[in-house]
């Protein structure tokens, strides 16, 4: 579904971002593809979005950022969620749970 | 849209600085360095992998401006939610908030309204390049220069002080208008005609004068009116451009308006007004404006040349006046001429003028209220800083930045003078207001009345506020920022570090030694008044009224003129209930003072170069003491006998008579003098009348000369009347008189003696300085009780656990209150001391402006540190007391 990538909710990609994170620290790249392996390749994440979104977290205190080594020994940012980071991502969850099951819902109901 | 875009790049430059720009830039590149690497794992070429990388970041300037713009947006989004969150702490404690509000309110809006009106005195005049006018005084060698200059001067000053570019003449005056429907009484100016040029005002409606007119007597009979004139009696009609009104007797054209915010160079009033001098100096009897060296009328305004300097101006004016001196030995002897700038010669020069020093101690004053409340409020932000220290923590562990909490407590602060200024600013418009009113209280003078607030004024304001802001917040917002997160939240709370309490006790010792000063500068000011108030005058001025016409204004003859006031004083004595009545060419404190230069004096040699003296004089008619109430000591009142024909007489008073002939009679002494534009005469003092104030109420054994009205008619003449009726009945009814008599005549500074005390020569300036200084001392000894009471009652409450262990283990209920109030009474001590210290250098500069009282007066410095003392101690005994009747039981458990 290539139209989908261009289209992915800025909230949304937020959400994707915390989640991939929660898993530990990455770097930008390293962000972008845990998120298309974590939504089995449905959104593609383009440096155009993808930054803009991790400093916008940044400013908010959501996120924290480090310069790191990558695995081949080269020079990344990193990022780490940080305790309101945490929060957000569960909130957002549940929120997402919520939403979504109702959608679904909706969209089954004949 | 171009205001997001600005207020992106705002925030851009706000928060991002450089370095953090590069920092992205890394950022990026190292992306691409990434993502090439992995292209290249999968197996392609380094060049193509690159390439691919570039080709799917799609632009790396582009990708960074969108991080700057989603940053930007993210930083003002934590703007507004600060701004949400302050507003809701804000409102959580409405109580805090109002207080603060009101407190940071009055310091603002009389800290404001102070500056505004000491910005409308100092304020540059509004025509072309103020700053480079300069106003010329003449004086004598070796004394203040104050002096104005005859017509022929100001054309020989204007042809060789080619330093100036241009020099114009000016002299205020009161003249009487009609329009053929009634008279009215104005305040003008007769200007010579490139006064508009020279200035660089350009007409509002019609012209102005040029500089080729009014260079020949009668010549050029026009007017200018000002603009507040022309609404007010006009009624704003563009017509009257080219009508006719007569003034002084003389038809006269209107030539056109100047504009609203031109008043005049007569700093601070209106003037309604213009002619030019060759329309006053029209008649042959004026021959001597023309010609004659020493009929000293204008006051001379000039402009320097682009970069001519104040010290350059005044080095060709020295070498002009010795060249006067010297080609006009009868006329200008010792002659010396000085330059002020126009801003230092406000109305008038003055050396001795220091509008600009008072100005600046009531702004100072003003500052320091401000001071006290933005002590006050940082005072209390600190408690509850301290008492938000878990909260703070809490947010810090979750996560929340450092820089993130500075800025939250900081939000909070700002919001908080933001409030307080926009209520101090309307409370500083609204004293500005209130201020410009007072002048027309008291005074029939046109004062400029409005105070057009510029923005200067609003800069000022909002200085003050942001001031305000960062005073009050940086203090709690650095300490809140430094909290120790284990510490609070492992402290259950009961959060007490001795170096957070050793700042609050500073700001208290600072608020106290602030309120000290200002409520001794207070006292002082206030027991000037007092003196000044209480003095004796030397003359009774209850039941006294006063009026003055100029019947010369209708263009009355001399011998009119004396019919006319014949006839004025008979009527007056006639009427029922006058006790008596007189004529006088001046009032004390009235707006005619003269003096005359005495040459030659009977039995009285001067010392070799010293100057001639100079007294101060009034022209008196019959009953004029007697009306007046001034004690004649020796000799004879002025009588029908002293005539035009009779021997020249004087009644002089005693500091006169003690200062010349000491020990001796002065009766049948002599003295020569010239008054005005008179022959040189020898004049006899036939009487010795009791010392009073003349001039001004600070006056003290004042010499004085009282001339025979009758032997020196002025066309100005003042009338008094005693009478036990009311004031206002006796003016109306001798305005009625006058009307009788001459229906055309404008009647001016009608009013009992007592309220001309009030006036701008009387006591007005020292009651308005006194009344300031009060207000502004109370204002800070309230702000510093509340300051006392928090920090005692806040130090008392954290101390309850300790007061319940003390009581526990025997402490009487004496000890306790000891021990509370001790704490309280070193600060006020502490405070007191400093205070003194401070205020020992302020009254250095206050001296100048107190009569009667020393600036270190015990009295005052007494009574005003006990009443301060009295009134802290009271502050702290209230928290004490209720330390003292702690249940001991109850504050144990406290926590």
């Amino acid at each position: 579904m290539p139209t989908e990538q261009t289209e992915l909710l800025q909230g949304t990609l937020d959400m994707l971002i915390l989640k991939a994170l929660a898993l530990g620290e990455m770097h930008g790249l390293g962000i972008a593809r845990r998120v298309e392996q974590l939504t089995r390749g449905t959104f593609q994440v383009k440096p155009g979005s993808l930054f803009p979104s991790l400093h916008r977290m940044e400013e908010q205190g959501w996120l924290s950022a480090f310069w790191g080594e990558s695995e081949n020994n080269r020079r990344a940012k990193y990022y780490r969620l940080t305790r309101a980071g945490e929060r957000r991502l569960e909130n957002e969850s549940e929120r997402w749970r919520r939403i979504s099951g109702a959608i679904t819902h909706a969209l089954q109901t004949t | 849209m171009p205001v997001v875009k600005h207020l992106r790049s705002f925030f851009r430059n706000l928060l991002r600085s450089r370095q953090a720009d590069a920092d992205l830039d890394q950022e990026v590149r190292a992306y691409v360095d990434l993502l090439a690497e992995e292209k290249s794992q999968a197996g392609a070429s380094p060049e193509q992998a690159q390439r691919a990388a570039r080709m799917e970041l799609g632009g790396i300037e582009q990708v960074k401006e969108e991080v700057r713009a989603a940053r930007a947006g993210a930083a003002l989004a934590g703007f507004l939610q600060d701004l949400r969150y302050g507003g809701r702490m804000l409102r959580k404690s409405p109580t805090f908030t109002l207080v603060a509000v009101l407190t940071l309110a009055l310091g603002i809006g009389v800290n404001t309204a102070i500056f505004g009106v000491a910005e409308f005195l100092l304020r540059p005049l509004p025509v072309t390049n103020p700053e480079q006018l300069l106003v010329l005084a003449s004086g004598q060698h070796g004394q203040p220069a104050t002096g104005r200059f005859s017509y022929p001067e100001y054309l020989d000053l204007k042809r060789q002080a080619t330093v100036f570019s241009d020099m114009a003449g000016y002299q205020v005056d009161f003249e009487g208008l009609s329009t053929g429907h009634h008279a009215v009484q104005f305040f003008m100016s007769w200007v010579t005609g490139n006064y508009f040029n020279m200035l660089g005002v350009k007409p509002y409606l019609g012209r102005l004068f040029l500089p080729s007119e009014g260079q020949a007597p009668g010549a050029d009979p026009y007017m200018v009116l000002g603009y507040s004139f022309w609404k007010k009696e006009f009624h704003g009609d563009p017509k009257v451009i080219g009508s006719k009104v007569v003034v002084t007797g003389h038809s006269i054209t209107i030539l056109g308006v100047t504009p609203p915010d031109f008043h005049g160079t007569f700093y601070a009033f209106d003037t309604q007004g213009y002619l030019l001098f060759s329309t006053e100096a029209a008649d042959p009897q004026a021959a001597a404006f023309w010609s004659k060296r020493d009929a000293r009328e204008l006051t001379i305004m000039g402009r320097l040349r682009p970069g001519g300097t104040l010290a350059q101006a005044q080095a060709s004016l020295d070498v002009i006046a010795a060249r006067f001196t010297q080609q006009y030995p009868d006329g200008s002897k010792s002659l010396a001429i000085r330059a002020y700038p126009e801003r230092r010669a406000r109305p008038q020069p003055d050396p001795t003028d220091q509008t600009p020093l008072l100005a600046a101690i009531f702004v100072a004053l003003a500052a320091l209220v401000t001071l006290l409340a933005c002590l006050n409020i940082a005072n209390v932000m600190l408690v509850r800083a301290t008492a938000r220290y878990r909260e703070i923590a809490v947010r810090a562990a979750l996560g929340a930045g450092r820089g993130r909490l500075v800025r939250q407590l900081l939000t909070e602060s700002t919001l908080l003078a933001v409030l307080g200024g926009l209520a101090g600013l309307a409370l500083g418009v609204g004293g500005i207001r209130l201020l410009s009113t007072i002048p027309a209280r008291i005074t029939q003078l046109p004062f400029q009345t409005e105070f057009p607030l510029n923005w200067t004024f609003f800069a000022y304001a909002l200085a003050a506020v942001l001031l305000v802001a960062t005073v009050v917040g940086v203090m709690p917002a650095r300490r809140g920022a430094r909290v120790d997160l284990n510490s609070v939240l492992h402290d259950a709370g009961r959060s007490v570090v001795g170096s957070r309490h050793r700042l609050r006790d500073l700001l208290v010792v600072a608020q106290v030694a602030g309120s000290l000063v200002l409520l001794i500068v207070a006292g002082l000011f206030t027991r000037s008044l007092e003196k000044v108030v209480h003095g004796k005058l030397g003359f009774e001025p209850d039941h006294l009224v006063t009026f003055t016409v100029d019947p010369h204004e209708m263009g009355y003859s001399e011998d009119q003129g004396r019919k006319f006031f014949r006839e004025l004083l008979e009527r007056a004595r006639a009427l029922p209930g006058v006790e008596s009545a007189s004529l006088a060419y001046s009032v004390p404190f009235g707006y005619y003072n003269s003096s005359v230069v005495l040459s030659e004096i009977d039995g009285y040699t001067r010392l070799a170069g010293q100057q001639p003296p100079q007294i101060g004089y009034n022209s008196a008619g019959t009953d004029y003491f007697s009306t007046m109430r001034i004690p004649l000591l020796h000799g004879r009142d002025f009588t029908e006998g002293d005539t035009p024909n009779s021997q020249r007489v004087a009644i002089i008073n005693q500091a006169m008579a003690r200062r010349f002939w000491p020990g001796q009679d002065a009766m049948g002494k002599r003295f020569k003098t010239k008054i005005e534009d008179g022959p040189e005469q020898w004049f006899q003092v036939v009487g010795v009348v009791a010392n009073s104030k003349y001039t001004s109420v600070t006056d003290n054994d004042v010499p004085y000369i009282y001339f025979s009205l009758a032997q020196n008619y002025s066309a100005i003449q003042a009338l008094e009347v005693r009478s036990a009726l009311p004031p206002q009945i006796v003016l109306n009814e001798l305005r009625q008189q006058v009307r009788a008599l001459a229906p055309d005549l404008p009647i001016f500074y009608a009013k009992s003696m007592s309220a001309g005390l009030e006036d701008f020569n009387g006591f007005f300036l020292y009651r308005l300085g006194a009344e300031l200084a009060a207000a502004l001392g109370i204002l800070g000894l309230v702000l510093a009780v509340i300051g006392v009471y928090g920090v005692v009652s806040y130090a008392a409450s954290q101390r309850t656990h300790e007061i319940g262990v003390r009581m526990a283990l025997g402490a009487s209920r004496r000890d306790i209150l000891l021990s509370v109030l001790r704490n309280g009474l070193v600060l006020i001590g502490a405070g007191i001391g400093l205070g003194l210290v401070l205020v020992m250098a302020a009254t250095r500069v206050v001296t100048d402006f107190l009569v009667g009282v020393s600036a270190t007066d015990p009295l005052t410095f007494l009574a005003v540190t006990s009443l301060l003392a009295l009134i802290a101690v009271a502050a702290c005994y209230i928290p004490a007391r209720r330390a003292m009747n702690l249940d001991p039981m109850a504050a144990l458990r406290y926590e």
